[in-house]
């Protein structure tokens, strides 16, 4: 995810003081004016809760199959996403279609981490 | 927002003492606040109206009076959208910038993630919705208060305006985005026949209808600027909006929705120019995502909604975005 996982639960912990309690509050007055609007936070939050334990069990595994995948590319540079993310870009801008096909493929490795859990299939192209 | 706050600002407009009743803030939409509400008089006036102002942090930054004044523009027109009433670029009316229009009644909207949100209507919507757009595209870009842009400058001015929101918010590599910039800054397609009216958010969502196959306003212009019309039809089409159906904004097929476009516009669809465009909705995308996720990562919001945005469509669009650069090479 674009948000690294240990700032995702950080924020995640932040947003159920200062936004999902105060809107669990107002559930149940539907006159209060931010009651509608507390229903929804509440629902995204534990979505968001559902996707980070998914990825917290998904992550230890992809990883090392993605750093495994890059090190006969990378050597050391594999291990992690972000160094193995900033090697591969400097040979994709090299035009190593390698470097592509590794990149292409831990997108996709991402995408189902969360995806499963929520039954959403691949993404489906508009042509 | 409380209820008092308005009614003090109603009562001086209207000039006489104004009731609030029925105050809802709506979910979703970060970009904005939105508010639904029924003002009385004892008049007997009453008006069921809806308020957008800026919130504290946002997905994006953006230009209310540019949102009013494109509003303005389409209002009463084949275009639907609500009635604008008021707008303050100040923080005086409402606590901060915002706008008022009337409430479209009986109209919902479809979520990114629910499966059919049309039902059997799909081919009706779909006709309504890229007709609407067209209609925009053919409408000229003065009448709604935009900047003069150049043909030229068109795919120039958005590259590099979401190249420098990139620069600013990026927090760790981001290599396939990297990619799709250079691509696009390398192959920059011809320039537009015309400079249109670009709403910039047109998607499944960003709508209503009222579940039985009519499209009823078309919302959330505060991205509205000048450019290429592939530009708003591009990101319409992309998978993202599809619900995984394949078929643009979850509606009818991709070769319909370009029918009704070009018949409403009164354009033609450049093949090069729609393949350029294509590829930049993708990276547009991923630019709005990671601002997002930098938003909370910087602590300036902890809005679920912006985690979301920071995880699932930023995830759909690096693999998007990874196949399609994969398709160019």
């Amino acid at each position: 995810m674009s948000l690294p996982l240990p700032a995702l639960l950080g924020a995640l912990a932040a947003a159920q003081a200062n936004e999902v309690a105060p809107a669990l509050q107002l559930l149940g007055q539907p006159g209060a004016p931010d009651a509608n609007y507390a229903g929804g936070t509440a629902a995204t939050s534990a979505l968001m809760l559902m996707l980070a334990a998914a990825e917290t069990a998904a992550g230890p595994a992809r990883e090392a199959a993605m750093a495994d995948a890059a090190r006969s590319l990378l050597g050391p540079a594999a291990e992690g996403r972000d160094s193995r993310a900033a090697a591969l870009g400097e040979r994709l801008a090299a035009g190593d279609a390698a470097a592509l096909a590794l990149l292409a493929a831990e997108a996709e490795a991402c995408w189902q981490a969360i995806a499963i859990p929520l039954g959403l299939p691949l993404p489906v192209p508009v042509d | 927002m409380p209820a008092e706050h308005l009614a003090r600002f109603l009562s001086a407009h209207w000039g006489e003492e104004v009731s609030i009743s029925g105050l809802k803030r709506f979910h979703g939409g970060s970009a904005r606040q939105t508010y639904r509400f029924d003002a009385s008089a004892p008049s007997g006036r009453r008006e069921a109206l809806v308020l957008r102002r800026d919130p504290p942090s946002s997905l994006i930054e953006t230009d209310r009076l540019a949102e009013y004044r494109a509003i303005q523009c389409f209002a009463g027109s084949a275009v639907p959208v609500p009635e604008p009433v008021f707008c303050d670029t100040g923080p005086d009316s409402f606590g901060s910038p915002g706008f008022l229009m009337r409430e479209v009644p009986g109209g919902t909207a479809a979520g990114l993630l629910e499966p059919e949100p049309y039902g059997a209507y799909a081919g009706a919507i779909g006709a309504q919705l890229f007709t609407a757009l067209g209609h925009i595209h053919a409408a000229a870009p003065e009448r709604a208060g935009l900047p003069v842009m150049q043909p030229q400058d068109a795919a120039r001015a958005r590259l590099a305006h979401w190249r420098a929101a990139f620069e600013a918010d990026r927090f760790r590599p981001e290599p396939l985005l990297d990619a799709g910039f250079r691509w696009l800054e390398a192959n920059l397609p011809p320039q537009p026949e015309r400079i249109s009216i670009v709403h910039g958010d047109y998607r499944s969502g960003n709508f209503l209808h009222d579940g039985a196959g009519r499209l009823l306003a078309i919302l959330d212009w505060e991205m509205v600027h000048p450019g290429d019309a592939h530009e708003d039809l591009a990101w319409a089409c992309d998978p993202l909006w599809s619900n995984f159906s394949g078929r643009p904004g979850a509606t009818y097929t991709l070769a319909e929705a370009i029918a009704h476009w070009q018949a409403a516009s009164g354009l033609m669809l450049h093949p090069e120019r729609w393949r350029w465009w294509r590829l930049f909705a993708q990276v547009q995308g991923l630019v709005i995502w990671i601002s997002a996720a930098r938003e909370v990562l910087d602590g300036r919001s902890h809005d679920p909604v912006l985690m979301f945005a920071g995880t699932i469509p930023y995830r759909f669009h690096n693999l998007t975005l990874a196949r399609a650069l994969e398709r160019l090479t």
